[in-house]
C-alpha cells in the first residue's frame, strides 16, 4: 500500500477508536443515569403510595420494581450493540444512533 | 493540601507529640476569604478559577494573536490543542458539521483541565472543581445549550416525543415516561457535574492523606519505613491525578459533545 493509503487507513482506524471512545463513554453514564431515575422515578411512587396507605414497604419495593424496569429497558435498547463490530447484514457500518436507539 | 500541611508544619503535629492524626476531611475544602467586599468574601478557589480563565485566555491570545501560515512556536501548541479536541472529541459526535461548536469545547476542555490541574501545582495545590459550586455553572451552560438546541432543531414536542425510541408499544411508553424523564432532565446533568467533582474531591483527599501522613510519620526509627511507604503512594496518587485532571475534563467535553450531538440530530 503506497505511504498515502497508510496514511488514510491510520486515519480512519484513529476516528472509529474515537467514534467507539465517544460512544462508549455516552451509552455508560446513560445507562448510569438510566439506573438512578428508574430508582428514583418508582421509589418516588411507592414512597407516595406508601405514605397514603401506611405501608412504608412501597418504598423499597418501588425502588426494586424501577430498578427492574431500568435494566429491562437498558437490556431492549443497548443489548442490540452486542452484533459484530456495529454492522449490518450487508456488511455496511451501522450508524452510531441506529446501535443505541439514541436520538 | 495547604491548610493542613500549613497547619501541621506550623502546629508540629506528629506522632511522637502525642497528637492524633489530623485525618484530612470536609475542613480541607473550606476556605477562609482572602478578603472581603461587603459580606462576601474572595477565597482561594475563586483566585484559582480566575486565574485558570486567564491562562486558557492569555495561552489562545499568544497562540492565534498573528497566526501564520506554516505555524511556529506557541501557535504550534495552540494548534495541537484545537485539532486534538477537533479530532478526538467534536468530530467523533457532531462530524464536520458540528464544527461550529469547536469554540465552545475548546474552551470548556481547556478551562476544566486547568482548573482541575491546580492540584498538582505546588503552592496552587487545590482543584477548583473540587468545589461543586464552580462545577455546577459549567453544567447549566451545557444543560441549558442541549436543551435549546434540542427544541430548536426537533421542535419542544419532537424533543419530548424522541426520548423514547420509535417501536415502543404504548402501555410501556406509560412505564417509561417517569424514568426517561428524571433521566434526562435531572440524573444526565447530574452526573455530568458529580462525576467531575467526586473525582477531583476524592483525588485531593487521597492526596492531602498521604502527604499529612508522610510528615506525620517520619522519624529516625521505624516510623520511617512507614512514612516512606506514605510517601510512595502520595507519588503514585500524584501520578495517577496527573492523568484524572485529563481524563475528567476529557469526558466532561465529550459528553457534552455527544449531548449536544442528540439534541441537533432527530431520532432515526
Amino acid at each position: 500500500m503506497s505511504e498515502h493509503g497508510d496514511d488514510a487507513v491510520t486515519r480512519a482506524r484513529k476516528q472509529a477508536a474515537a467514534q467507539g471512545r465517544a460512544q462508549g463513554l455516552e451509552v455508560g453514564w446513560t445507562v448510569f443515569s438510566y439506573l438512578l431515575a428508574g430508582m428514583a422515578a418508582y421509589g418516588g411512587v411507592g414512597w407516595l403510595i406508601g405514605r397514603a396507605v401506611h405501608i412504608p414497604l412501597l418504598f423499597p419495593v418501588g425502588m426494586l420494581v424501577g430498578m427492574a424496569i431500568s435494566l429491562a429497558y437498558i437490556i431492549h435498547r443497548y443489548g442490540r450493540q452486542g452484533s459484530p463490530g456495529g454492522v449490518r447484514g450487508d456488511g455496511s457500518p451501522r450508524d452510531r444512533r441506529e446501535i443505541t436507539g439514541d436520538r | 493540601m495547604t491548610g493542613d500541611v500549613g497547619v501541621l508544619a506550623s502546629n508540629g503535629c506528629h506522632i511522637f507529640n502525642g497528637c492524633g492524626f489530623p485525618a484530612p476531611g470536609l475542613q480541607d475544602f473550606m476556605w477562609k476569604p482572602l478578603f472581603t467586599i461587603g459580606s462576601f468574601g474572595f477565597t482561594k478557589p475563586m483566585l484559582l478559577a480566575i486565574l485558570a480563565a486567564l491562562v486558557v485566555i492569555v495561552f489562545f491570545w499568544a497562540a492565534f494573536r498573528k497566526p501564520k501560515l506554516v505555524p511556529r512556536g506557541v501557535q504550534n501548541l495552540g494548534e495541537l490543542a484545537i485539532l486534538g479536541i477537533r479530532d478526538q472529541i467534536l468530530r467523533p459526535s457532531l462530524g464536520r458539521r458540528g464544527d461550529s461548536y469547536l469554540p465552545l469545547l475548546v474552551s470548556l476542555f481547556f478551562f476544566i483541565y486547568v482548573m482541575n490541574v491546580m492540584e498538582l501545582i505546588p503552592l496552587l495545590q487545590f482543584p477548583v472543581t473540587s468545589r461543586i459550586g464552580f462545577v455546577w455553572p459549567l453544567v447549566f451552560i451545557v444543560y441549558f445549550l442541549y436543551l435549546y438546541l434540542g427544541v430548536k432543531h426537533q421542535g419542544a414536542w419532537g424533543y419530548l416525543r424522541n426520548m423514547i425510541p420509535p417501536g415502543v408499544p404504548w402501555p410501556i411508553y406509560i412505564i417509561l415516561v417517569p424514568v426517561e424523564l428524571l433521566r434526562f432532565f435531572v440524573f444526565q446533568p447530574f452526573t455530568l457535574g458529580v462525576r467531575l467533582f467526586g473525582n477531583m474531591f476524592a483525588g485531593h483527599l487521597l492526596l492531602t492523606i498521604f502527604t499529612i501522613a508522610t510528615w506525620y510519620l517520619l522519624s529516625l526509627s521505624v516510623g520511617l519505613l512507614y512514612a516512606a511507604g506514605s510517601f510512595a503512594l502520595a507519588i503514585f496518587i500524584f501520578v495517577l491525578e496527573t492523568l484524572v485532571t485529563f481524563l475528567q475534563a476529557f469526558i466532561f467535553t465529550t459528553l457534552t459533545a455527544t449531548y449536544i450531538a442528540a439534541s441537533v440530530e432527530p431520532a432515526h
